[in-house]
């Protein structure tokens, strides 16, 4: 009996102690999630995290380049960019040949068959499908002719009907095709750059079922081996995968960096891809430190291990090869007013005290460790209509002006003023940055308080205007200021995406006018002016433009920050000599 | 006793109306609208209309009610608001590492707590057993979020004995996974349990029986044994096994830290993504464990004390 627990303890401790053996032979790279993703249907790829899975299998007619910036498309699926007609409606596409889906039980002798016009405008059709309910509809919302009929018309019917035709999605021959639009729509073709439109075969949807979502059959660079919900996700890479090879231009100095060293070879570069769930962000740290993971986006906490007051990367982590990227994010912070409560509604002058007591000095300091850039105005630096000169007036710390102003609103010192509810999700970062914003309003006489909510009751409290404040971030979807500037659109307001409830008719008119012109210098103008009156009217106080901290191993190559990630990983590379060589260090 | 088990088994009928109707009146009263934060930040007001008709929110209150009652009953749970997956497969795939994780740390920190509890009894009022009242007090007083962060920083990132967090399906592979956190979970539990068993202990060793059994002439081993802890038994049982239905639901924080994909982090996400089917599934099937366990501790009295009888 005592040999056979001794034996057992020992088995035990030998279990624990064996780490797994680091893989020298395969270029294989681990990567982190956050969070938990959605699945792979790309209909329903509306957070970063499901769009970076969907985007390794499956493809789009559109890409982001991976090292151009500012961003710029090039043909992925599509072998060209289209054709547009002279009134900027039609649009033809031609496909790429000899694309192949993933072999799948779901096609014949359960072989990949070639890609072709007609999975398109499935696709098209199936983001359209009101029993499905995609989460990318928003894009293609009455944007295509007859689309939004057929979507009513199938709305009554148990099953929607794919075959009945739509004025506006057309094929002309096998690898051509057409589509009409309502009215210009110069986002398009970022739309067909975002996972939601990613190509699907009907066969896979249908052999699949409500299961589709867990067996993906894409045409992308690799294949989903191995789907644990919420553990990993392990892909190899795709044999059959079309001749698309890593490009030869970037943006300049990216060929001194060596991100152009792999120009010419076949993509993807890695044999195998493995995605770990890690939520909390000291195993996230702990595993990076320990050469299980390779890349990993630093946060919160995080940013003073990693960086010193210069910015730079600390000494410690230097000397083992990891090499840090900052780079400016396209999002906005802010703190939003609700432009239908009585109290903000015409009280510019109070909304202008406010922004200009709040000691965002202190803010960055505190969550960024000075890595963030204040945020002038709700276009956020690296897309068109923003303007580096442009310095908001009210986006300063200036407490005797900030009290001025409130006296000319009618609260001297605070007086009369009511105490104000500043409304944010139950995290404790997301607390402690209204009570620095609390402690910041202070000072001039303001009491703010904080509304603590679940993410339910917050969108919930948002979209039915019950707030008076509320706190958030937004994320670029593409790359273009309308995506931003819609945010203070007066149709758009709750339950749709301007949750301060802003109206300004002159801006409403200025953005119709504008977000129809394709990207010219006139379009930007116009954003620029959009962007400067919006500074002065403080429906917001403005908070910050973020910037990423990612920090990568000296093996991995051909990494440079993109905001649009779902295509990145086909063209990393992993330098298997320094891999072996640096391991030791970790 | 076929009789009581049956009637405690009926008592499951008047138990998942009264959950259903909780959990329904949550989610529709005060939850409100789950349709913003199902369909992402660029929802339309017509999308959302779409997708409450889709859901069933827009059907009468009592149909929406029925229509948990029946899922009460049937288990028939369907997919996830959220995730579009089968909430089954994600209750089994969720389940099995969780009890991984929780039995193993259950049993043994429940069989050491019971010894040194044993111990501190039969030295009760000396050196030892006030040592280990403070060493208890000292554990309990610290958060669990510290040991967690401490000992997933030192003994897996330090020393590099454990992995440092993950989770591999089958066994041996899970162990070097759930090895720091079922020692962590152990550390955690001793405090509280030590304390309760010591108490109920201490409760019956000064009976009159005890003295009894002394007078008798039997040693201090066999009377803590055989009949101090035969009798102390039921309130242990009923603590012990009361425990159990929370093991099957997770231990949140160790499955977030050490990225354990257990069944805690699933409920989590739902609170998070207004996902009632799955908020639903978690509620009923809890309540259903923990009526079947508190029958269970019910039968293990008769076995611990004959006297008791089950009417």
């Amino acid at each position: 009996m005592k040999t056979l627990m001794l034996l057992l303890v020992g088995s035990l401790i030998f279990t624990v102690g064996c780490s797994k053996e680091k893989n020298y032979a395969e270029r294989e790279i681990h990567l982190v999630s956050p969070e938990k993703i959605f699945g792979f249907d790309p209909i329903h790829a509306s957070d970063q995290y499901s769009s970076n899975e969907v985007g390794k299998v499956y493809e789009g007619l559109y890409e982001f380049h991976p090292f151009k910036r500012p961003y710029e498309l090039m043909p992925n699926l599509a072998d060209t960019l289209p054709t547009v007609s002279e009134d900027g409606l039609t649009y033809t596409f031609k496909l790429k040949k000899g694309v192949l889906f993933h072999d799948s039980p779901a096609f014949k002798d359960g072989i990949g068959r070639e890609m072709n016009a007609d999975d398109f405008l499935y696709t098209m059709r199936r983001l359209a499908d009101p029993k499905l309910q995609a989460k990318g509809w928003w894009l293609f919302d009455d944007k295509i002719m007859g689309l939004n009929e057929w979507r009513d018309k199938n709305a009554a019917l148990d099953v929607a009907n794919y075959e009945e035709p739509v004025e506006g999605l057309k094929k002309i021959d096998n690898n051509t095709v057409e589509i009409k639009l309502k009215r210009p729509y110069p986002q398009f073709l970022y739309a067909l750059a975002m996972p939601y439109s990613f190509v699907v075969a009907k066969e896979a949807v249908e052999h699949h079922g409500k299961e589709f979502l867990n067996y993906p059959v894409g045409t992308g660079p690799f294949i989903l081996n191995k789907f644990d919900q919420s553990n990993t996700i392990v892909y190899h890479r795709n044999p059959k995968f079309r001749e698309k090879f890593f490009p030869s231009e970037g943006e300049e100095g990216d060929d001194k960096l060596g991100l152009l060293a792999d120009a010419g070879k076949k993509l993807p570069l890695l044999d195998k891809v493995v995605v770990h769930f890690i939520i909390e962000s000291q195993p996230k740290w702990q595993n990076f430190h320990k050469a299980k993971v390779d890349i990993l986006e630093i946060k919160d906490a995080n940013i003073s291990q990693t960086i010193d007051e210069k910015r730079d990367l600390k000494p410690e982590h230097k000397s083992k090869g990891i090499r840090l990227f900052l780079t400016p994010q396209l999002d906005i912070t802010f703190f939003a007013f609700n432009h239908e409560d009585p109290l903000f509604k015409k009280n510019i002058k109070l909304r202008q005290a406010m922004s200009l007591a709040y000691n965002r000095a202190d803010a960055n300091k505190l969550f960024y460790e000075n890595t963030a850039y204040e945020a002038q105005s709700v276009i956020p630096p690296g897309l068109g209509g923003y303007r580096k000169e442009f310095k908001n007036p009210y986006v300063k710390y200036d407490i005797e002006l900030a009290k001025k102003l409130l006296a000319e609103a009618g609260y001297p010192d605070g007086k009369g003023l009511p105490d104000i509810t500043v409304q944010t999700r139950n995290e404790p970062v997301a607390r402690q940055q209204i009570e620095l914003f609390a402690k910041s309003l202070e000072k001039i006489g303001i009491k703010i308080k904080v509304g603590m909510n679940t993410w339910p009751e917050l969108i919930n409290k948002v979209t039915k205007k019950q707030h008076q404040m509320y706190t958030m971030a937004w994320g670029a979807d593409y790359p273009d200021a309308e995506n931003f500037l819609g945010l203070l659109y007066c149709p758009n307001q709750s339950p749709g995406s301007n949750g301060s409830n802003h109206c300004n008719p002159a801006f409403d008119e200025q953005f119709k006018a504008a977000t129809v012109l394709q990207d010219t210098p006139e379009r930007s103008a116009m954003y620029e002016k959009m962007n400067e009156t919006i500074a002065h009217e403080v429906p917001w106080v403005f908070g910050f433009n973020r910037t990423k901290l990612y920090l990568t191993h000296a093996w991995i190559k051909n990494y440079k920050t993109i905001e649009f990630q779902h295509s990145q990983v086909q063209y990393l590379n992993v330098d298997l000599e320094v891999k072996k060589e640096l391991s030791k260090k970790f | 006793m076929a009789k009581y088990i049956i009637r405690r088994l009926l008592y499951l009928i008047p138990v998942l109306l009264g959950v259903s109707l909780i959990i329904f009146v949550l989610f529709n009263v005060i939850a409100g609208d789950p349709t913003a934060v199902l369909l992402g930040k660029n929802a339309t007001a017509r999308q959302m209309a779409d997708l409450r008709e889709q859901l069933g929110l827009n059907k009468s209150l009592l149909l929406q009610y029925l229509d948990v009652v029946k899922s009460a009953f049937t288990f028939d749970f369907g997919r996830s608001w959220a995730t579009k997956q089968e909430i089954t497969s994600m209750i089994k795939q969720g389940a099995y590492p969780s009890l991984c994780l929780t039995i193993p740390a259950f049993v043994i920190s429940t069989v050491l707590a019971m010894l040194i509890s044993l111990v501190v009894a039969f030295y009760r009022g000396k050196g030892i057993d006030l040592f280990i009242r403070l060493l208890c007090i000292a554990g309990m007083s610290v958060s669990a979020l510290a040991y967690i962060l401490a000992f997933q920083w030192f003994f897996a990132y330090k020393l590099g004995w454990f992995e440092i967090s993950g989770f591999e399906y089958g066994f041996p592979d899970f162990i070097p996974y759930i090895a720091l956190p079922t020692i962590v979970w152990i550390l955690l539990s001793l405090g509280p349990d030590v304390r309760f068993f010591r108490t109920v202990i201490l409760d019956e060793i000064y009976q009159d029986y005890v003295r009894t059994a002394r007078a008798k002439g039997l040693g201090e081993i066999r009377i803590l044994l055989k009949h101090v802890l035969r009798n102390a038994m039921i309130p242990i049982i009923t603590y012990t096994v009361i425990q159990i239905p929370f093991l099957i639901l997770g231990a949140l924080l160790l499955e977030n830290f050490f990225s354990i994909p257990g069944l805690g982090g699933i409920t989590l996400n739902a609170l998070n993504s207004s996902d009632f089917p799955v908020i639903k599934a978690m509620a009923i099937l809890s309540s259903v464990i923990y009526i079947v366990f508190s029958l269970i501790s019910d039968i293990l009295y008769t076995l611990a004390d004959p006297r008791v009888k089950l009417k």
